[in-house]
This record gives C-alpha cells, structure tokens and sequence, in this order.
C-alpha cells in the first residue's frame, strides 16, 4: 500500500514538474518583446504618408488666420488649434505664399503675399524641434499611447524627416527675392498671444520661380 | 430547545461579523451621501507639492467631495500606510502623487482591487494597468523648449554641466532626454560633467562648488529642477562666477521666477501644478457619474520662460491679471 502511495507521489510531482516549466527559443522571446516595443519611426513614417501629407489642403491660409487671431483668438484658437495634450500651448496647420526678404544662419524671413497685407513670417530651417508637426492636425489620438516617450519619440521622427527630406532641397536652391509657397505647423500660447514672432515649421516648401 | 453544532455557531459569528463589516464600510464610504475622495502626496516639506495638495483637495470640495490630505513625507512605506488607511477609511477616489514610480505601483494596485480609482499627477508610475489616468507635466517637450534657448543663447558652443534630479525618477530622465533630444545636435556644446543632485538645493550648491573646481572654463549650467538652480546660481555667486556663467532651471518656482525678473537665472520650464491637480479632481467627478474611458497618460503643456516673456508670469503658473 505504501508502494502505491509513493508511486502515485512521485507520477503527481513529474506531472507538476513537467506542467510548470516551459522551453521557448531565446529568439522567439526575443522577437516577440521587440514586437510589442512602439517603432516610432515607423509610426511616424506612415502618420506623415497617409495622414498628415493627404490633409495639408486642409490648413489655413496665414493672413487669414492672423487677421482672425486678431479680432477673435478664442473662438479662432477652439475652432483651428490642436493639441495632444492639455494647456496653453496650441497648434495649428497654415499655408501661405511670400516673397524671401533675407536667408538667415538659422530661418528664412518671408514676406507674405498680397504686399498689402505687409506681414511677415519666418520659417525654421534650424531648429527643427517641438511637438508642431505631429499636433498641428488633430489626427493623433493620446488614447493610442500608453507611454509619454513614444508619442514624444513621434515628433522627433517626424521632425527628422522635416531635417532630412524636407529642408535639403530647398536650402540647396532658395535665394533671397524667390517666391515660395509653404505649408507647415505653427505653435502660439493661447494664454499669452503673440503673433509678432511667429515661426513655420515646414511640411512642404517650394520655390516657385 | 436544541442546540446548534459548535461549527454551525461558528459559521453563523463569522457571517454576522461580516455582513456588519460590509455595512460598516459603506456607511464609512459615504457618509451623509457625500463621497470622499483622498489626496495622497509625496511631500508636504516642498512649496511646489503643497500647491499641488491643496488645489486638488480645494477642487474635488468644489466639486461636493470631502477631502483629505495624506502627506507620505517621500517615505514609500508610509505612502503604502496612507493607501491603507484611504482604502480602509472607505475614500472613493485617490488622487495621487507618488513617492517612487515603481515602488508605488502596488499601492495603486491595492486600490485598483478595492474598487478606488487612483488618478497620478505629476509624477508617474511605472505601469499602464494600475491608475485610471496619469495626469503629467510634459517634461520632455518642456525641456526641448529650453534645450532649443540653451542652444540659441549659447551660440551653439561652449562647455556645460548638466545637474540631475533624483536618477529613481522618471521625470530626472524625460527632462535630460528632451534637453539632449535638441542640445546633442551641436558638437560645439561639450557637456563636460553630468551629475546628480537630487532635485535638492543645498546638495546642488555643493555639487557645483566641487564641479566648477574641476571645470572652471564651464559657460553654462542645466539643472533639472528649479531648487537645484537656485543651489547652482548660489555657488556660482560665491565663486565670482555668476556674471560669466548661465544657468537654466525647470518648474517654475516662485524664487526662481524672480531670479530671471533680475537677470540672474537665465531660463525655466513653467510646469502648472493648478493645471494638473483641477484637471485629476474633474477626472475623479467625471468617473463618479459613470465616464470610464480616460488617456492613460495626459501631457500638460510646459512653458518657456525667459527674460523676455518673465511679466507674463508668476510662481507655479501665470500671472494673475491682478498681479501684472
């Protein structure tokens, strides 16, 4: 009888030995946590292909939205700014049509058409940075992210792409006196605004004579 | 008359006990209809955390929820009590600011299990399935904004010390990466020392005394919180330096604020606990009435603020038109 008892023992520890240890590949495991890791520059690359390039007819001409901040910033700011997240800073998708009055280290100064409304802007072509491009069109949703680090990891790739396709050829060929047409994120403090200063971050920019 | 078997009276105790347990938790819960909701912070030995405490506790008594306060005096142990005593005490909501991104997880996770939502605010813990929403600063795109001013006012060279808060600290980390994401583009900014001092002044004072002995050519100087800018500008002063080398801060603290009213700070990160602290308390009324969908993680927006924008501000966020 004690035989039986011990046999059965030892078949139940086997059986539970063999249930509670698993052997996987090391490249399986491994495949699957980078599966599961966010690839921001693939996020971004297919963020700026079938949603931000298709919807850049859908910005705002710049004077108008000037002129628009200037009698009515609230109502202007809830019906074209977006933001990812919470608080004064918002953007906005413009576009525009100027006249290049000086090339700078760091930006272009551009004077916008028509003459008659003598306002000026300056595109980044430096410091291509901050969260403009990736918020400007309300096409990303927060609820998509988990973590704070991919959806800033977002901008930097699609800022990157700006740097490294964007710019380039223009700067190549863009001299002072050109007529250029653009299309770009803008960020203004909704709380303190200032529409002196305000700065493009391109998305598309062509010299067009 | 007959006797019941001793288990059965045994069993009938236990459940008597019970069934009172229960009632007396929903009475505690909700006493005079009126729901509680707790506020549990990291530290009340700060300006920046009491502004934070007190406008969620005033917020959520707005909205017609008692409130109190639990202060964890930075002590993980003494947060996980403070979580014990809410979730006993039959508080609905916690909103919350924890000790330790990763050793308060269990703590959220325990009110999780006892049906208390808990909404995070300005710092994070390390899991997405514990809070109901994480109401953060974002420290990263703060820093990008002042990493793009360190870079303009430095002319892109020089050489410069980075001063790190807490390195336990998720937001130590967001704000170096988001200052590095833009600074680390010019070869000309050598970082030539990177040390912490976490977050605290009088250790970031010492830090930089021994550091500007070992680097006396520095032309700059990050810190990763206001406090420890304070700290550094101190040190710079008492080594006859503070004319020759800038210094950039982050949170936007009273003294600091005033310090670049008078040309002596050269930056900081406006972080708006008010912003934060409201916004959890609204979240914590809105699960109330039945919402259940929130971001997990909610970015609040972080100001530049330099010399030229200064009188837009104030301490812990804007200005108010009476203080302009």
């Amino acid at each position: 009888m004690k035989l039986v008892k011990y046999i059965l023992a030892i078949v139940v520890v086997i059986v539970i030995a063999l249930n509670s240890v698993y052997f996987k590949k090391l490249d399986e495991v491994k495949a699957s946590v980078s599966a599961k890791q966010f690839n921001a520059a693939a996020y971004a690359q297919t963020f700026w292909a079938n949603k931000l390039l298709p919807n850049l007819d859908k910005a705002i001409e710049i004077t108008q939205l000037n002129g628009m901040l200037s009698t009515n910033p609230g109502k202007t700011f809830d019906s074209y700014s977006h933001a990812l997240g919470i608080g004064n800073l918002r953007y906005f998708l413009v576009k525009g049509k100027g006249t290049i009055t000086s090339i700078n280290e760091d930006d272009i100064s551009v004077l916008l058409q028509p003459d008659t409304s003598q306002q000026a802007v300056t595109i980044a072509t430096e410091y291509i940075f901050g969260n403009a491009a990736r918020d400007a069109t309300g096409l990303i949703n927060i609820n998509e992210f988990n973590n704070t680090m991919d959806f800033n990891n977002v901008s930097a790739e699609l800022n990157k792409i700006i740097r490294e396709k964007v710019l380039p050829p223009f700067k190549q060929k863009v001299k002072k006196g050109n007529t250029i047409e653009f299309t770009g994120a803008i960020e203004l403090n909704k709380e303190h605004l200032d529409i002196s200063k305000i700065e493009v971050i391109p998305v598309s920019i062509m010299s067009i004579e | 008359m007959t006797r019941l078997p001793a288990t059965t009276n045994i069993l009938m105790t236990t459940l008597a006990i019970c069934i009172l347990f229960f009632i007396g938790c929903k009475t505690s819960g909700n006493s005079g209809g009126k729901k509680k909701i707790a506020v549990i912070v990291s530290t009340l030995n700060n300006p920046w955390f009491v502004v934070l405490a007190q406008t969620a506790a005033t917020k959520a008594q707005s909205l017609g929820y008692e409130t109190k306060i639990f202060d964890s005096q930075n002590n993980t142990s003494l947060e996980a009590d403070n979580f014990e005593n809410a979730i006993a005490s039959g508080y609905n909501a916690i909103l919350f600011n924890p000790t330790d991104a990763d050793g308060s997880v269990v703590n959220v996770l325990k009110a999780k299990a006892a049906g208390v939502p808990v909404f995070c605010m300005d710092r994070e813990v390390n899991s997405t399935e514990a809070a109901t929403s994480q109401i953060l600063s974002d420290n990263y795109s703060g820093c990008v904004a002042i990493g793009k001013y360190f870079v303009e006012r430095m002319n892109k060279k020089g050489k410069y010390v980075e001063i790190l808060g807490l390195v336990g600290d998720n937001n130590t980390w967001n704000r170096s990466k988001g200052f590095h994401s833009v600074v680390d583009f010019y070869p000309g900014l050598k970082m030539v020392a990177q040390q912490s001092a976490d977050f605290d002044r009088n250790k970031a004072m010492e830090v930089t005394e021994s550091l500007l002995q070992a680097h006396p050519d520095i032309n700059a100087v990050f810190c990763g919180n206001d406090a420890m800018a304070s700290g550094a500008y101190q040190a710079l002063v008492a080594a006859g330096k503070a004319n020759d080398v800038k210094v950039f801060g982050f949170d936007g603290a009273e003294d600091v604020v005033n310090s670049i009213k008078e040309k002596k700070i050269v930056a900081t990160g406006m972080q708006f606990p008010k912003v934060m602290a409201a916004t959890a308390a609204t979240y914590a009324d809105e699960y109330f009435k039945g919402k259940r969908e929130f971001p997990q993680k909610m970015p609040v927006a972080v100001e530049l603020v330099t010399q030229d924008n200064i009188n837009d501000y104030a301490g812990y966020g804007k200005k108010e038109e009476s203080q302009k």
